[in-house]
């Protein structure tokens, strides 16, 4: 696939690790972390960790959109989903989510109508066919996927659809980046920005970073070549005294982002005053609601939504997995209790979950001391 | 889309794929990702066309690629 194989070179990438062992100080750990759960996912998929010399450590953060979702609104979820006449859909991983009174799967076996779904679009496509139910689409994903969304609720209304709504749950990327970097104690010194999101907000987005709290950032493609090539960005930018956002996806990313994308959202949602967080508590003005003007598509406004809350397992440690307090394999339960197949937190549910990452790719290193599951 | 490339996940709902755009009909483009045809929603890039590789995620495209990355100091990379 053009732009994509040329992104995997050996070479190239055997050359960019030469160049970040020369860049980095002897013996001074430089702590990068990579925001997006995609870039976590082909950090590990490729060995690139090996290919990096022991001074930069990478960080995994919280843009994994299933892994920021918490318990209560999967429960939410699946109060929609018990609703008489609903037929509830969303993405594969969303189904797996455990929350207080199981998995939306969990409900599905329990006589719920609840479909896996590829798109939005495939969910206004299936209410078309389904005249006699009501079609809600469980909303969840950062900037890449609130598009999607937006341009569904645009046809809905533009097709005057009756039987489709969106429980909207869309997340925006800065008020978790922000909560991060207040964080006491902060040990991260710079930042690979997510790709995907940023081909819709665009880089200026995150130029708070360097101004406001003295970290560069790189926003990045996802290819080895891609990473290595940001991660030497980052590096050269410590060695010049330059503390600034760079683009190494300027293939597809630009610094006002997509323009339409943005209009979409703004026309179809709206900031909520709070939305809870896993692992970083209740957060101001950082998730997204439907506009009122919409609520003919709303499912908050069409159904009564419980809006419960429900603490974390104690066991579960997905919380400082997500802001890079810990390794996942530093969790007790890693690979004893919760793994992918039966999960207790979200971070071993998604495929872009550090956790999971790590189980797939076998990095399940722990000091030899300590028993696995203590 | 359904059809993903091989180490590609875009259930998990973040993730995107390059695709190859075969045809446009409107605001639908057929796309070729890993050798399967799908179908796109190209509200977002109306200026798409056949031939252009499209950055598609849950079903629409969300921009078009318009060549190979430019860092300063970087390798360039060119089509082989």
């Amino acid at each position: 696939m053009k732009y994509v194989d040329e992104y995997r070179s050996a070479e190239l990438a055997r050359g960019l690790a030469s160049e970040i062992a020369g860049l980095v100080t002897p013996g001074e750990t430089w702590r990068v972390m990579e925001v997006c759960g995609g870039h976590t996912h082909a950090i590990y998929r490729h060995g690139l960790e090996d290919l990096l010399p022991p001074e930069v450590e990478l960080v995994h953060g919280p843009g994994c959109p299933v892994c920021v979702i918490p318990m209560g609104r999967v429960d939410d979820a699946i109060s929609l989903a018990e609703e008489p006449g609903v037929t509830l859909t969303t993405f594969g991983d969303m189904m797996r989510v455990p929350g207080g009174r199981g998995s939306l799967l969990e409900a599905k076996a329990r006589g719920a109508d609840v479909r896996m779904v590829y798109s939005p679009l495939d969910a206004l496509a299936l209410a078309a066919t389904l005249p006699d139910r009501r079609v809600v689409f469980f909303a969840i994903g950062f900037e890449t996927t609130a598009p999607a969304t937006a341009v569904t609720l645009l046809r809905a209304r533009a097709q005057a659809t009756p039987n489709f709504a969106v429980f909207c749950n869309h997340v925006t990327i800065e008020p978790p980046l922000r909560a991060i970097l207040e964080t006491p104690g902060l040990q991260i010194d710079a930042f690979i920005g997510p790709g995907h999101v940023s081909t819709v907000i665009g880089t200026d987005a995150y130029r708070f970073i360097p101004e406001e709290y003295g970290r560069p950032v790189a926003v990045s493609a996802f290819e080895p070549v891609d990473l290595l090539q940001s991660i030497t960005m980052l590096l050269r930018q410590r060695a010049e005294g330059r503390c600034e956002v760079e683009n190494q996806y300027t293939r597809v990313v630009r610094p006002e982002g997509n323009a339409r994308a943005l209009a979409a959202m703004d026309e179809t949602m709206e900031l909520r005053d709070d939305f809870e967080w896993r692992g970083l508590g209740t957060i101001p003005r950082s998730a997204m609601r439907v506009r009122p003007a919409f609520a003919a598509w709303d499912a908050e406004a069409l159904y009564t939504i419980p809006g419960v809350r429900i603490e974390d397992p104690k066991a579960c440690r997905c919380g400082e997995v997500l802001t890079g307090q810990i390794k996942p394999w530093e969790c007790g339960v890693f690979g004893t209790a919760c793994t992918p197949e039966r999960p207790l937190g979200t971070c071993m549910v998604s495929s872009e979950g550090a956790c999971a990452a790590y189980y797939a790719y076998g990095r399940q290193r722990r000091p030899a001391e300590e028993p696995v599951g203590a | 889309m359904t059809g993903l490339a091989p180490d590609r996940c875009i259930t998990c709902s973040d993730e995107a794929v390059e695709a190859e755009v075969v045809a446009v009909h409107g605001s639908e483009a057929i796309v070729r990702v890993a050798g399967t045809d799908e179908r796109v929603a190209v509200d977002l890039v109306p200026e798409a066309a056949p031939g252009d590789v499209l950055l598609c995620h849950a079903g629409i495209a969300l921009e078009r690629v318009t060549g190979f990355s430019r860092s300063p100091g970087l390798p360039a990379l060119e089509a082989p």
